[in-house]
């Protein structure tokens, strides 16, 4: 479903990702994990459109969409859920919930995400939907950013570090919601330093060290052995 | 109750004049909060609109009717093409976006008094309207009434949209997020074309309805943005009823106020803003988000350029890899020879200016020997902007309040005898910068474009100061009529062009030196380190509100300076010569230069004394065209200045990455200096090793780290104009 190949790209003329292939298949849960300074979010910003890669092409159902802005890109259908959450401030939940409302054209992948049917799994923001994007504690923003990306109806989601600064409780219901959303037939890209979250719920695990892939792991093995994953980490270290 | 009485039509005069500001403001507000557009041809909208009105406008409903529809349509459009103009720059930050503005309502104004005349324009209203009723005993005009309920209906349909609808929505969330907007599927560019344009739309309804209040004429634009700026400012960005309480304030201070106080509602205005804005600089105006400055450098038409012709094989030069190797060797000091000549580039671009104006009266005729002095009087003006924007990284449009300050010291020195020219100018400065140590800390805590509101209202205050305060300063008339000065003890006094270019060229190149040696020196490292990485500046234990104040000062001396010779050149000063269009002219002025070239500012003005006057006078009465056109000439082209166009010289940069001794003054020297941010360009892999600034070695980073935000480094610094962000 998303299938990017010799992806390259950085800021300022420096290069971060250097020659990146990866492959993350509709229903499955792809992991990229690695050190802060791995090229992690410039791997997600470049697929999500915020950046423009300077090499490779990124390819969403079989459709290149490489180089195109970002809205072009969500149309495509992708769903972002940045790093820090990114909620608009000044808007209501209400508000987000309409804005991001998108029925996809072409009939998209499985079931269209209604408002009915976002506020269904995520109920706790139809409690809240009076409030604005700050006024929500960082589990709820968590919540609404998913629910912003869902809404456009994507077929693959980007999950960027979406377990950062929450309560273990919450950690473990966002990554059963990952799989669920998986499970749906959904294509997730999910990037975290945490190795435990990755081996948790990914099919896939990616460890990425300066800009390179340099392990591919397959997520049942980790689970059964994470040792593997530790060592590739710990390599990648310095 | 007899005096409210009295007051009871002004005061509701107070509700319209605010009612019509505030859907003029509220447009203006949106597109800055959206946009990120500062948008100084927003009065121009207006003039637009009120243009349109009156010329449509005879007495009928339906001429009422297709003003409102035409000149809803010209503005909106005009809107649009404005948003299309300003969209390129998007990443160049919100002075560059301003100035372009800036040029756009020129050459607006300048067509619109081509287009209808330069005299004020009669507004027929409807003949139903123009009548008058009874309210509380007082005749009133009933058109009046009319406007207030039919602004009304245009303030509240407006807030309708923005706050109940997806529309609206669309507009917020592009204003607090733009990617996250695109990762929505929306596109953020869209939603700014829209913004500008209803914005337009808004401002030319509000100029149809409201050409009988503030009527057509050549100063509609800048009385009407003057206003609105002001609204914007104390209304803050956040709220619309904020905005719409400082629009019946300041539409009440207009009418109420003149009519109770007349000596004392010009200042109350923009000593409002002022106040305003200093207790709430660091949070209150807070920075647009806007599109992202920290990605990649924007196009630069003049680096393409200049890479092509690297390309051609030009004979007697050296591969770029000799020619650092020279470089560095003649920097380390290794030898006499590269000593002498690392001296040499230091001292160039004052030699270079030397020279040229010793060279200029052999060619020039004595008409455009007197712009020379007048160009050389901003000249120094605009240095100081140099110093303040440039240097200190604080973008200002109140320079002119020194450059008054100095101007009219030196014309009162020269009423009471004191003729001797090196007095003048001391004594001018030293005014000028005591006047800033009274007015720097209003100005040095805020950062960016509050930065630059607090100025605009510095400015004007001195102007209004000047022209109330008739018995010293001569009012608005001016001060004329005082003994010339003279060069020296002893001198003649000055009549002749020539002798007083002479004078003008002497001060200029002394008071440059003078500068140029302040800049270099540790201290100007200081300033330029505190501008370029401010946080890790203090954090490292130095004072930088002390640094920027003492560089303020020293600005404020250097326009004092300049004010000065614009007395000994023109012997006469008037609030014309030190008003918003000045300000405006010496900051395009820095900008053109390169905004951190000092010599580069000089070059820059008399670019523009030139086009407004002298190319101006073999196409009489399009001066504002000219300028406009090279203000937008200047940003779309030398984004970098005229300092970027020679930035591919060998940089004087030393091979161990301390501070060559390198010119700021590309313009005529050799290239970005030393410790000033570098103009970065995809060729800068070509050019040697960006200098260290003055900065522990410890807070290092790398400029890649991919990860959260990229710090700015004064490494991988910068855009050229690098403007302060909003915190403190």
């Amino acid at each position: 479903m998303l299938r990017i190949s010799g992806l390259s790209a950085g800021y300022h003329g420096g290069t971060v990702l250097h020659d990146l292939d990866l492959d993350v298949p509709e229903g499955s849960v792809h992991a990229v994990v690695g050190h802060n300074g791995a090229g992690k979010t410039t791997l997600v910003h470049t697929v999500a459109g915020l950046l423009r890669p300077s090499a490779g092409t990124v390819g969403i159902a079989g459709r290149d969409v490489t180089g195109r802005p970002a809205h072009r890109i969500a149309r495509a259908g992708v769903g972002l859920v940045p790093q820090g959450r990114r909620v608009f401030a000044r808007l209501t939940v209400a508000e987000h919930i309409r804005l991001a409302h998108r029925p996809p054209r072409d009939g998209g992948g499985g079931r269209p995400w209604t408002p009915e049917r976002v506020l269904d799994l995520l109920p706790r923001l139809g409690e809240r939907s009076g409030h604005r994007g700050t006024d929500l504690s960082g589990g709820e923003q968590q919540m609404l950013a998913l629910a912003r990306a869902l809404l456009g109806s994507p077929r693959v989601l980007l999950l960027d570090e979406p377990t950062e600064g929450l309560a273990p409780v919450l950690v473990g219901q966002i990554l059963d919601l990952v799989r669920t959303l998986a499970g749906e037939g959904l294509a997730v890209l999910l990037v975290s330093p945490s190795p435990a979250s990755a081996a948790q719920c990914a099919d896939t695990v990616t460890v990425l060290t300066s800009g390179r892939v340099t392990a591919r792991l397959s997520g049942p093995a980790v689970r059964k052995d994470p040792g593997e994953l530790h060592e590739a980490l710990a390599l990648t270290a310095h | 109750m007899g005096a409210l009485d009295a007051q009871l039509v002004p005061a509701v005069d107070g509700v319209a004049y605010g009612l019509l500001l505030f859907v003029v403001a509220a447009g203006l507000s949106l597109a800055f909060g959206t946009a990120g557009v500062l948008n100084l041809a927003h009065g121009t909208l207006y003039a637009v609109g009120a243009y349109t009105g009156a010329e449509l406008s005879d007495g009928t409903w339906g001429g009422l009717a297709l003003g409102l529809v035409a000149g809803t349509a010209a503005a909106c459009a005009a809107g649009a093409v404005l948003s299309a103009a300003t969209a390129p720059l998007a990443r160049r930050g919100h002075l560059d976006q301003a100035l372009l503005t800036f040029g756009l309502a020129l050459i607006g104004g300048n067509l619109l008094v081509e287009g209808f005349g330069a005299d004020e324009m009669p507004v027929r209203v409807p003949d139903a309207l123009d009548t008058s009723v009874d309210l509380l005993g007082h005749r009133y005009p009933a058109y009046r009434l009319g406007f207030i309920v039919m602004a009304l209906v245009l303030a509240a349909a407006g807030t309708w949209v923005l706050t109940r609808t997806r529309a609206g929505a669309a507009v917020r969330a592009a204003a607090d997020d733009p990617e996250m907007l695109a990762t929505t599927g929306l596109s953020p560019r869209v939603v700014h074309t829209g913004v500008l344009a209803a914005a337009g739309a808004l401002a030319g309804a509000a100029g149809v309805l409201g050409a009988p209040i503030i009527g057509p004429g050549p100063s509609t634009g800048d009385t009407v943005l003057m206003l609105s700026l002001v609204v914007v400012v104390l209304g803050g960005l956040r709220s619309l009823w904020a905005t719409l309480v400082a629009a019946i304030g300041v539409g009440e201070v207009q009418t109420l106020g003149v009519s109770v106080a007349p000596d004392w509602a010009p200042y109350l205005l923009f000593a409002a803003m002022a106040a305003v804005l200093i207790l709430r600089s660091g949070r209150g105006l807070a920075e647009p988000h806007g599109p992202d400055h920290d990605a990649d450098p924007p196009p630069d038409p003049a680096e393409r350029l200049r890479r092509r012709l690297a390309q051609v094989p030009w004979p007697g030069r050296g591969a770029p890899a000799a020619r650092r190797a020279k470089a560095a060797a003649a920097a380390a000091g290794g030898t006499g020879a590269g000593r002498t000549a690392a001296a040499l580039r230091a001292v160039a671009p004052l030699l270079a200016l030397v020279v040229v104006l010793a060279v200029l009266p052999m060619m020039l005729d004595a008409y455009a020997l007197s712009l020379a002095g007048y160009a050389l009087a901003l000249g120094l003006l605009a240095v100081s902007v140099t110093v303040v924007t440039g240097y200190a990284g604080l973008p200002t449009l109140g320079q002119t309040a020194p450059f008054a300050v100095g101007a009219y010291t030196t014309a009162k020195l020269a009423e009471n005898d004191w003729t001797v020219g090196p007095v003048q100018v001391v004594v001018s400065a030293a005014v000028a910068a005591a006047f800033c140590v009274v007015t720097g800390p209003a100005v040095i805590r805020a950062r960016g474009t509050t930065v630059l509101m607090i100025t605009v209202a510095v400015g004007e205050l001195t102007a209004i100061a000047i022209g109330q305060w008739k018995s010293v300063t001569g009012g608005t008339d001016g001060l004329a009529g005082f003994p010339s000065t003279q060069a020296f003890w002893g001198g003649e006094p000055l009549f002749e062009e020539l002798a007083i270019y002479q004078y003008a060229a002497v001060v200029v190149v002394c008071v440059v030196a003078v500068a140029l040696v302040l800049l270099r020196s540790p201290a100007g490292k200081l300033l330029t380190g505190s501008r370029a990485a401010e946080e890790r500046m203090r954090a490292s234990g130095h004072p930088v509100t002390r640094y920027l104040l003492v560089a303020y000062v020293g600005a404020g001396a250097l326009a004092g300076a300049g004010g000065s010779l614009l007395i000994a050149v023109q012997s006469y000063v008037s609030p014309a010569d030190v008003g918003f269009e000045i300000a405006a002219l010496a900051l395009l002025a820095a900008v053109i230069g390169g905004i951190t070239s000092v010599i580069g500012a000089l070059v820059g003005a008399g670019l523009i004394v030139y086009t407004r006057d002298w190319l101006a006078g073999s196409w009489p009465g399009h001066g504002p065209l000219l300028l406009g056109v090279l203000f937008v000439a200047a940003v779309y082209l030398l984004p970098r200045g005229l300092a970027g166009l020679v930035s591919g010289a060998p940089r004087a940069v030393v091979a161990d990455g301390k501070d060559g001794a390198g010119g700021a003054d590309g313009a005529v020297g050799g290239g970005a200096s030393a410790g000033l941010p570098a103009p970065r360009g995809p060729g800068d892999a070509e050019t040697p090793e960006p200098p260290e600034s003055p900065e522990p070695p410890e807070s290092e980073h790398s400029p890649e780290s991919p990860d959260g935000p990229a710090v700015p480094g004064p490494a991988d610094a910068d855009p050229p104009v690098r403007i302060r962000k909003g915190t403190t």
